[in-house]
């Protein structure tokens, strides 16, 4: 039975994973009231961007693809805005127009009406962002996907929402996209990304977000890891040579952006992450774990 | 250019043992229908399963728990329907995975002890954060339709 406490948890599936708010140092009818508006956010954001939904902005963009122009959501376009930049800072590696090439890989499903063999297509030259919150994607062949940035943005959204309410403590985990708020730092324990069952490391968490990705892995079918999700676009394949990144950021849109780019060039974006603030930790497929210099101090190996 | 600080695992570091269970309570049947139907009072209609909620003498939804197979182990869950049958909102109660053993081990979790700032860790199992991949929630999204279809037209 309930008993009264300084601190709760809940969870809900959203965004395909599970969804973890946690809220201390408050009333529970403020806490309560904290997490379900953090839930909503959370959950509006799944409504805007998912590519499995019919009728978010993302699938009718996609179905207006070389047809008419989109009018969608500021949190949408806000969204794209981000995704644009990230692609001009990253050389094209973060590129969210790779969903033809996962629908092929089937880790993403086709709809009635795709073309049978898309194309790639560039993100500079395939997507128009005009005033007014209007999208437009240049041809018919081409297909958005955010799932590479849109869960990162779910959480800052919630964590936003919690700071409406008078709660001291707050963290929002969104199956390993995650950010918290607080007087002290929380650990947060990172998976091995080559087994899962197993934790290789800790981090120190203070007012800033933590992203991490990994080979992706089914758990329902086996504990091995299986092809990656992240699509290197210069060659149209699963990333290689890395197993694993965690990326430490201001924002949580920033991090899980920044994870797929860290996927893909190792360590080879350290200018990029210096430019947005933040740090990384990669995993390779050697097993040897690397740390950018500045964060390293905050990283606590199981060994 | 900045140097990235490289760490070579010992080998030691990434094999695995025994995978016991770690769970993860959330809420209990009687808090999660307090959050979802505040003021309502419950009349079971299938016992520990389904609840009817009524408040002010109409029916303000209804309640339903159930659970699903995660990997091996139980998700256990609880669907609100709308009076007309309407997914409301979707509630983990009790989330179960299996993990390594040495996350219960008192001399693994040890070597986190003392080199974390703030935040102090138990020594018991209480691994509270943990961030990385994680299961996908395609059980739960199967079970949630399962149920709308056993429930949502019948209990109107």
């Amino acid at each position: 039975m309930a008993t009264a406490s300084d601190r709760i948890r809940r969870a809900r599936p959203l965004l395909g994973t599970f969804v973890e708010i946690e809220v201390a140092g408050a009333a529970n009818a403020e806490m309560d009231a904290a997490v379900n508006a953090a839930f909503e956010a959370v959950a509006c954001v799944h409504r805007l961007m998912s590519f499995h939904e019919a009728d978010s902005d993302v699938s009718r963009i996609n179905r207006d693809a070389g047809l008419q122009p989109t009018r969608v959501h500021n949190w949408t376009f806000e969204v794209l805005k981000a995704a644009a930049e990230m692609h001009r800072r990253s050389n094209g590696v973060f590129d969210i127009t790779v969903a033809p090439i996962l629908q092929a890989l089937g880790l993403l499903p086709r709809s009635a009406g795709d073309p049978p063999n898309s194309s790639r297509a560039r993100l500079l030259d395939a997507i128009e962002l005009l005033p007014g919150q209007i999208v437009r994607l240049r041809r018919p062949d081409i297909k958005i996907d955010l799932g590479g940035i849109a869960k990162g943005f779910a959480v800052d959204r919630a964590l936003e929402a919690l700071r409406h309410f008078n709660v001291p403590v707050g963290m929002v985990n969104a199956g390993g996209d995650l950010a918290a708020f607080g007087p002290e730092p929380q650990t947060v324990y990172i998976r091995d990304p080559r087994d899962p069952r197993r934790l290789i490391c800790s981090v120190e968490v203070a007012d800033e977000a933590l992203a991490s990705t990994a080979r992706c892995f089914d758990l329902f079918q086996s504990a091995e890891t299986t092809v990656s999700a992240i699509i290197d676009p210069g060659t149209g394949r699963p990333a290689p040579a890395i197993d694993g990144a965690t990326v430490r950021a201001p924002s949580c849109m920033v991090a899980d952006a920044l994870t797929k780019i860290v996927m893909i060039s190792g360590t080879d974006v350290t200018e990029l992450l210096g430019h947005c603030n933040a740090s990384a930790l990669l995993i390779s497929a050697d097993g040897d774990i690397q740390i950018t210099p500045d964060w390293h101090h905050a990283v606590h190996l199981a060994a | 250019m900045t140097k990235w600080i490289r760490y070579t695992l010992p080998v030691t570091a990434i094999m695995s043992t025994a995978s016991p269970a770690y769970s993860m309570q959330y809420l209990s049947i009687e808090e999660a229908q307090k959050l979802a139907f505040p003021s309502a009072r419950f009349v079971e209609v299938q016992p520990g399963r389904v609840w009817k909620a009524e408040a002010g003498g109409r029916v303000a939804g209804f309640f339903i728990f159930d659970r699903v197979i995660g990997k091996h182990l139980f998700i256990d869950y609880t669907v609100v329907l709308t009076p007309g049958g309407a997914v409301q909102r979707v509630d983990i109660l009790q989330y179960r995975e299996s993990y390594g053993g040495e996350i219960r081990s008192p001399s693994w979790l040890a070597q986190f002890v003392g080199k974390t700032s703030g935040s102090a860790l138990k020594v018991n199992g209480d691994i509270r954060n943990i961030a990385g991949a994680t299961l996908s929630s395609t059980h739960v999204a199967e079970g949630v339709k399962r149920v709308l279809a056993t429930y949502g037209n019948r209990l109107r």
